[in-house]
């Protein structure tokens, strides 16, 4: 019998993962690419702008854009992230829109 | 409500080249598709490179709407000039004549997003691709730079206001 319990919570934690997973909403993000055109000042002046990023943290990404070729700007709802891609492009950025690597 | 405002100061010469400029740029809007000029389409950039279906879908849903704010900015951006008499080709005026154009914040935002398009545009003709892309010996290069000049200075003004 002790076993036959110990085998029946076993099942009940998996399940419970399994559905833990599967209505999990996915992370989705926004990511800006360097390209050898735009400032890096104007690229600052659009994270501070649109994302109400303060000074630090707004060059703090665009020098990773700017050495690493790309930055993640933003994280969330698929809809969200593109939203930011949209507004991202209306700057003359490049971004693009992707499932967050797990 | 003038603290708003931001002074850019430009000689008539730089105005005229400025406002042709736009103007061009406001044409090519008008007459060229995304899909048939690259200048336009990194306009409005792929934003699923890796998923040729969600790119499609994003594209539809945006590209309208984006190519439609470059070209009312670029409207925008041709009236303040003409505003402010820039335009005008005064028998008087010499060449090396200044001019102060006020902008509203909503209007430096309109010129910076039209200034860094018209970069984009001139880089995706000048075959630029990396920072080292620098001829100096082609004067398109000199038009790219100088407004490269003249947008920093706007994102000075607007960020240091």
């Amino acid at each position: 019998m002790g076993m036959m319990t110990a085998l029946a919570d076993l099942d009940i934690e998996q399940d419970l993962r399994h559905d833990e997973e599967a209505t999990r909403t996915p992370v989705w993000q926004t990511v800006v690419w360097n390209d050898p055109v735009n400032l890096m000042s104007y690229v600052v002046h659009v994270f501070r702008e649109y994302f109400g990023f303060s000074l630090e943290e707004a060059t703090r990404r665009m020098l990773l854009v700017h050495h690493e070729g790309r930055a993640v700007v933003a994280e969330g709802a698929r809809e969200q992230m593109e939203l930011h891609a949209q507004a991202m492009h209306d700057y003359g950025l490049w971004a693009t829109v992707r499932r967050a690597p797990r | 409500m003038t603290a708003d405002l931001v002074m850019l100061t430009i000689t008539r010469v730089e105005s005229l080249h400025l406002a042709d400029l736009v103007g061009q740029f406001a044409e090519l809007l008008a007459d060229t598709d995304a899909a048939a000029d690259p200048a336009v389409a990194r306009l409005v950039p792929d934003a699923y490179p890796d998923d040729e279906e969600a790119g499609r879908e994003f594209r539809r849903a945006t590209e309208h709407e984006l190519l439609n704010r470059r070209a009312s900015d670029a409207q925008r951006m041709l009236a303040g000039l003409a505003e402010a008499g820039a335009l005008e080709p005064a028998a008087d005026a010499r060449v090396d004549d200044v001019i102060d154009v006020a902008l509203d914040p909503e209007a430096a935002r309109a010129w910076m997003r039209t200034l860094a398009a018209i970069r984009l545009v001139i880089a995706s003709r000048l075959g630029i691709r990396t920072e080292d892309d620098h001829d100096e010996d082609d004067p398109r290069f000199g038009v790219y730079d100088w407004l490269g000049f003249r947008l920093e200075g706007l994102i000075q003004a607007v960020d240091g206001a």
